[in-house]
């Protein structure tokens, strides 16, 4: 190669070309993507977050929780996702619009939680999230640094938001485990984590038999 | 072989030493923490009381401080050496290099501890908060000066494939960091936008900058070594252009049945396939790395075999019915091991072996040391990609039995996970060596109390290796 001046127009276009593609091709396609109306239900899909649990979804990604759970179920069939209870759909692209940074994960050290407040056959609630994250589990750690053991002031009461804790975790006399906000906004956030309307796209299709209309339908 | 040994060389001797001893210092650094994220991953109770060392945090700083400090400087240095060696004389605008330098080492400290305090961007390779991001972009600018110099104002009119992989990635990857600052942090994307923008960033930061860093340095370590013109060398330009052309392209390759246009992991497989066209190139060029002597050849020739090796796996792992398997298992950061340590960091510890003596002047002052860091590297990197993969292996089975709950996998994997740990502290004591031996050697030049003794080019040639 002996032209400067073409070795840089070549990898410019080569890079150019990459980002043309993926990038701006992607958003060309799903950058307008709008909510779906649903005229039987006269509302629109999906449901914005409550403000607390967008601010969990910061929490969720400044602690790297991405790093052990995804967030993306994949169509049945596709592993075990759907036998597992993660979700009867897959993920669709309308399910993130609303995020302001959804956390899809490259790892599953631990379970997905795309569909984790609408989990079959029980979906946790946040006191058994806030009491996880507490006391951890086999493989994940525990998060006490988003709790507050403090002294129950003398002739006071306990504090509502104050954990329910039994066995070796139990407090002692006169002590109480608080969550903090950020504890609670992400626990907010996990059980909104639901991905419960069947988007058009989303409805899986079914295999098409030789010569049954089924497939078309 | 007199003009092996020149005062160009050491012209630039502290720009290019300067960069290589804080890329070394952040490879050990790296090791650290790489060593505490593996403890936690078997032993979860592990320093998780603090949300500094949460693991979630920890991976990332693992990875930053690997990618952005060692790769990045050590890759930097050895780019600048090929390409003054090149052009033919002494590298000019070596301040701009060292500014550089100093302020992408203060923005990579930066990124670190935005990470640890709770900045941590999420995205894979690219742990830098938006904050550190502008000083990364004009540091990296502002080192690549000497190097685009050179480059421009090289004597011979003809140039090397060592020269077209080094500018290519000197060029390319403040290109890069610019496009994701404005699509991720200044004007975010929507939804699952940002995986994909964040998809992209991450293949190509390997297959546009670390790799054709790494590859720049074994394409003109190897001729050298073995003396011989590199064989099938008509095909490199070949080899070159698919790789930058069709790089960018895999970005898809991770999100395989994702929420996203199934276009972009389809073509993630198609151009996946079509890199080992530019795999093979690379392995028939570099072929005689092989049979060549010597620590720099040993390494390199390591780390083309894993460059050849991973992109086997990367393209068989890209399609749909091997990725139900193996995503979101061990194995991604086995493949992710194999790339960054496998192949990119043992060529450039070939490219350390082969430059430092030329630019200091000094011969490696401990054998030893340079033994027991070939020795460790090469046992951890083997030990490191095998354990991940047999973690991977029995997480797969795990995860395709719904019946298997997490904490019967987690018990199942833990035996190979305490595996990876012992891989990451055999390569972090490896380092430990190359820092030790790289910090004795430049105290060497500086020592004026005992002459110099400028050793002949072979008996420097012979001392390495």
């Amino acid at each position: 190669m002996k032209n400067n001046v073409l070795f840089f127009l070549g990898i410019f276009a080569a890079l150019g070309l990459s980002w043309a593609g993926i990038v701006l091709g992607s958003n060309a396609q799903l950058g307008g993507l709008a909510p779906f109306y649903d005229d039987s239900q006269n509302s629109a899909y999906p449901e914005w977050m409550p403000g607390e649990a967008a601010r969990g979804q910061l929490v969720y990604k400044d602690l790297g929780c991405a790093e052990c759970h995804t967030q993306q179920v994949r169509r049945p069939g596709f592993g075990s996702d759907q036998a597992r209870g993660w979700g009867e759909r897959q993920s669709v692209a309308r399910d993130y619009i609303y995020q302001p940074a959804p956390q899809l994960g490259l790892s599953r050290v631990g379970p997905d939680l795309a569909n984790i407040g609408d989990r079959k056959p029980t979906a946790p609630d946040s006191e058994d999230l806030l009491k996880l994250l507490y006391a951890g589990a086999e493989g994940m750690p525990s998060y006490r640094f988003l709790f507050e053991k403090r002294h129950i002031g003398v002739g006071a009461q306990p504090s509502d938001l104050a954990l329910n804790l039994t066995g070796s975790l139990e407090p002692p006399e006169g002590w109480e485990v608080i969550p903090s906000e950020r504890a609670r906004a992400l626990v907010t956030y996990l059980v909104n984590c639901k991905t419960t309307y069947d988007y058009p796209e989303a409805v899986p299709v079914p295999p098409a038999k030789e010569g049954s209309e089924e497939g078309a339908k | 072989m007199k003009s092996e040994y020149t005062p160009t060389d050491r012209a630039s001797r502290w720009p290019l030493l300067l960069l290589l001893i804080s890329g070394t210092v952040w490879l050990v650094a790296s090791g650290v923490l790489a060593v505490i994220a593996s403890v936690q991953l078997h032993t979860p109770g592990f320093l998780a009381g603090c949300s500094l060392t949460t693991y979630g945090r920890m991976t990332q700083l693992a990875e930053t401080a690997f990618v952005y400090g060692w790769l990045a400087n050590a890759g930097l240095a050895l780019a600048l050496f090929v390409l003054g060696r090149l052009s033919g004389e002494a590298l000019r605008g070596q301040n701009w290099a060292i500014l550089g330098t100093i302020f992408w080492n203060i923005g990579v400290l930066a990124a670190l501890v935005g990470v640890a305090t709770g900045d941590a961007t999420g995205f894979a390779l690219l742990g830098l908060p938006k904050y550190v991001q502008l000083i990364l972009f004009f540091s990296y600018a502002s080192i690549a000066v000497p190097g685009i110099l050179a480059w421009s104002g090289r004597q011979r009119e003809v140039s090397y494939a060592s020269q077209w992989y080094a500018a290519a990635a000197l060029f390319l990857f403040p290109w890069l960091l610019s496009i994701v600052h404005v699509f991720l942090f200044a004007v975010p994307v929507r939804g699952v936008l940002q995986a994909i923008v964040a998809g992209w960033y991450a293949q190509a930061a390997w297959t546009l900058w670390i790799a054709p860093l790494a590859l720049s340095v074994a394409y003109y370590v190897i001729p050298k070594v073995t003396g011989k013109v590199l064989p099938s060398y008509e095909f490199a330009a070949l080899g070159f252009w698919a790789l930058v052309f069709v790089g960018g392209l895999t970005g898809g390759r991770h999100l395989v049945g994702g929420p996203v246009p199934a276009w972009i992991p389809s073509l993630a497989v198609v151009s996946c396939a079509l890199l080992l066209f530019h795999t093979f190139i690379v392995v028939l060029n570099l072929r005689g790395a092989l049979s060549a002597g010597g620590i720099a050849a040993k390494f390199i020739a390591f780390g083309v075999a894993a460059y050849a090796l991973g992109a086997a796996m990367d393209a068989l792992t890209s399609f749909h019915s091997m990725a139900e398997h193996t995503q979101f298992t061990y194995f991604d950061e086995a493949q992710k091991q194999l790339a960054l340590y496998g192949a990119a960091s043992s060529i450039l510890f070939g490219g350390i072996y082969y430059a430092v003596p030329r630019i200091s002047g000094k011969a490696w002052l401990s054998g030893n040391l340079v033994l027991a860091h070939i020795g460790l590297t090469l046992v951890g990197i083997v030990m490191l990609v095998a354990s991940l993969v047999a973690a991977s292996a029995t997480q797969t089975r795990g995860l395709m039995d719904p019946k298997l709950s997490f904490e019967e996998i987690t018990l199942h994997v833990r035996p190979c996970l305490l595996l990876v740990s012992g891989a990451q502290a055999i390569l972090l004591l490896g380092n430990v060596a190359l820092l030790l031996n790289l910090y004795t050697t430049v105290c060497e030049i500086l020592n004026l109390s005992k002459p110099a003794v400028f050793n002949t080019p072979t008996a420097v040639e012979t001392h390495a290796s």
